[in-house]
């Protein structure tokens, strides 16, 4: 077991050196530096004159080829420091703390209500397998499925936020609040949870729709073994054999569902975080992206990663935990 | 002549074979019913809307400038000569009052807005808040006044072609890798799952938005290869696995026994037993690559203004949500491929896998 975590551990660092150098060789060469890319853009006379760009490009540490500030960077990584955002002003920590919140705020309630959903309707659909209401329901289920993220959370903006607009379903288009930060606090929670039902609706079906077809594929493979055989011969009860033996039984494929979800917990969405602008990981990469913020970029990055690779050990942990069949030698 | 002495019926290929049982999946037979649909429109496209005649008599020849819309360079070069300047119907009477036209279905540009009395009678297109679908204008028009069903219509060959090309790179790259990792193993594998593990970590739209922002002036082929070069790891997967379950088996090891090379034993022998399940993913892989590539566009990342795709109208709509045109037609076109791509591949699973076939009886 030691000897297995050890050299997980290590594959693992070494596929995160790797994955890291790739993205700052890209991030680097990428056309435009954090210097020249915003302000250029938005006003061509606040652009630094060339002497004053070759200082900051020295300060930054951007007049170096891409390898030499790649080893600069890991050094520091190292030592725990992640840098200071170019573009921000800010330590990338700082960063990454402050919008960390908002994302499982929005990501964790979407998991957990896709979770109380998905089960039972994974669970029913098995237990109506192939009557006219599941293949119905299962149908809407694939739909809901192949929907785009973002033609439904532009579907909804249009008829809660234009339609409904000066109706008492109105939702608020963008954001997480529109109140100060010295409103009372049930104001504001009540504000956030206002601006949180689109995206979190806009989260919650995807992972619905997925996560109840995995139940009933898992489930109908259940069904077939031959213990629930067993069980129906003794005589238990349709709705006992579905709980007790069948469903118990397929708990160990939805452990590793959950490890995998790990990153997407804490990494956010960008599509839905950059349509209802919400101050979330998944915006503050794109933006990072497009200001060619190169230590935020590379912040999220490490952090997306190690959180993919965790989430896939994770897994495979909880998978030997869970059935004692499988070990991990 | 010989006789069959037992009532067997004459035995049918594997394809044959999932073809039939494809056949009587009503809603997979619909996907694909749709998706030749969708051919059809992209190919016939300037059939379909466009300001270019379809066939024209001019000067005593006979031409087909709608040819123009698949590229420029077939538009032919007298009426850039005789200063048509893309406006067909009032230059067509004016310098040649013997030549007649076919005009498509619509006319309408994927474009540019149409103007007024371009076609004579017609009112100039509206634009902007005031662009709500007409008789006109079937879907609508964008902010710029250009009318949306042309755009649609000629952005289809783009929804399809990002499936195909982009799958079609995934998927070389991922047979190519998960064979070589399979079936040689040892350090070749090692070096293949590795790689495979490492594209699988970088979050994938992170890789596609970072090499995006690498080229100046990015095509919809860039975004295409790109989507292709980020996709390839499940093919991966399981193309390694059904290479490391087919490698020992005896149809391929009486190939060895008769000969045959490394690669001759792997094209041959292998890969069109390990092609069924790897064709699954694939499909599915083409509906994520739609719909990659259109949030793409959405997110501002996608081709340049001329070309027309589904996403880039859904990207103009984000600027003025009074314009439900510019999201439910396209969102809704979207969705169905989608949905269609997914539909196909589910069919095809079930098809093709005895093991679910076994539990439908």
């Amino acid at each position: 077991m030691a000897s297995y975590l050890v050299r997980r551990l290590v594959l693992g660092l070494l596929t995160l050196v790797v994955i890291t150098c790739v993205v700052y060789g890209l991030a680097r060469n990428m056309p435009g530096t954090p210097l020249t890319v915003q302000l250029g853009e938005t006003d061509p006379s606040r652009k630094f004159n060339p002497e004053d760009l070759e200082r900051m490009k020295r300060i930054y540490g951007l007049d170096k080829p891409w390898p030499v500030g790649y080893a600069q960077w890991i050094g520091n990584v190292v030592q725990g420091d992640l840098g200071r955002s170019i573009s921000r002003k800010q330590p990338v920590t700082t960063l990454i703390a402050e919008r960390i919140g908002p994302t499982f705020l929005i990501s964790g309630t979407a998991l957990l209500l896709a979770w109380l959903t998905a089960i039972p309707l994974g669970l029913y659909a098995s237990a109506r397998s192939n009557r006219l209401d599941e293949r119905i329901s299962s149908l809407l289920l694939y739909v809901l499925y192949s929907f785009p993220t973002f033609v439904a959370a532009l579907f909804l903006q249009i008829v809660f936020a234009v339609w409904l607009r000066g109706s008492g379903w109105e939702l608020p288009l963008f954001g997480m609040t529109d109140l100060p930060p010295d409103a009372p606090l049930t104001a504001r929670i009540a504000d956030i949870a206002r601006h949180m039902i689109l995206p979190v609706t806009c989260q919650t079906y995807v992972g619905l729709a997925y996560d109840s077809r995995f139940i009933k594929a898992n489930m109908e493979e259940a069904v077939r073994q031959d213990y629930i055989r067993t069980a129906r011969a003794k005589g238990a009860g349709p709705w006992r054999v579905l709980f007790r033996h069948a469903f118990r039984n397929t708990l160990i494929p939805l452990v590793t569902l959950l490890g995998l979800s790990l990153p997407g917990l804490i990494g956010g969405s960008v599509i839905i975080e950059q349509i209802f602008t919400w101050p979330g990981m998944g915006r503050l990469f794109f933006e990072s992206i497009r200001e060619r913020d190169y230590p935020t970029i590379m912040g999220l990055t490490l952090m997306f990663s190690s959180l993919t690779l965790a989430g896939q050990l994770l897994a495979d942990l909880l998978y030997c935990l869970v059935d004692p069949r499988v070990s991990v030698e | 002549m010989t006789q069959r002495d037992d009532m067997r019926p004459a035995p049918t290929g594997f394809w044959a074979d999932a073809w039939s049982r494809f056949r009587r999946k009503p809603l997979a037979m619909a996907a694909l019913l749709f998706l030749v649909g969708l051919m059809l429109v992209a190919i016939l496209a300037p059939l379909i809307a466009g300001t270019r005649p379809v066939l024209c008599r001019y000067k005593g020849r006979i031409y087909a400038p709608c040819l123009a819309y698949f590229s420029r360079s077939l538009e032919p070069s007298i009426f850039a000569k005789d200063r048509f300047r893309g406006t067909y119907p009032t230059n067509l009477r004016e310098k040649d009052p013997d030549s007649w036209a076919i005009w498509p279905l619509v006319f309408q540009d994927p474009y540019r807005a149409v103007r007024a009395d371009e076609w004579p009678g017609r009112p100039e297109n509206p634009a902007r808040d005031e662009g709500r679908p007409s008789r006109l204008n079937l879907f609508g028009t964008d902010q710029a006044g250009v009318d949306v069903f042309a755009k649609m219509v000629h952005g289809t060959t783009i929804a399809l072609l990002v499936g195909f090309v982009s799958m079609g790179i995934a998927g070389t790259i991922g047979l190519i890798v998960g064979a070589l990792g399979g079936y040689f193993g040892g350090w070749v594998d090692m070096l293949t799952s590795r790689i495979t593990e490492i594209v699988m970590c970088i979050p994938t739209l992170v890789l596609i938005l970072a090499m995006i922002s690498l080229l100046e002036k990015p095509t919809i082929w860039h975004t295409m290869a790109i989507i292709g070069m980020t996709g390839w790891t499940g093919i991966a997967r399981l193309t390694r696995g059904e290479f490391l379950r087919l490698k020992n088996s005896e149809f391929v090891m009486a190939a060895r026994a008769a000969g045959a090379g490394p690669v001759r034993i792997m094209l041959r022998h292998i890969l069109p037993n390990a092609l069924a399940p790897v064709l699954v993913p694939i499909t599915f892989g083409i509906a994520s690559a739609i719909l990659t590539e259109s949030s793409l566009s959405f997110l501002g990342f996608g081709p340049p203004p001329p070309t027309a795709s589904w996403g880039s109208i859904l990207n103009d709509a984000r600027g003025n949500l009074s314009m439900w045109w510019l999201v439910v037609f396209p969102g809704v076109a979207i969705f169905l491929t989608v949905l269609s791509y997914n539909l196909i591949g589910e069919g095809l699973q079930e098809a093709t896998d005895p093991r679910l076939r076994e539990a439908r009886k």
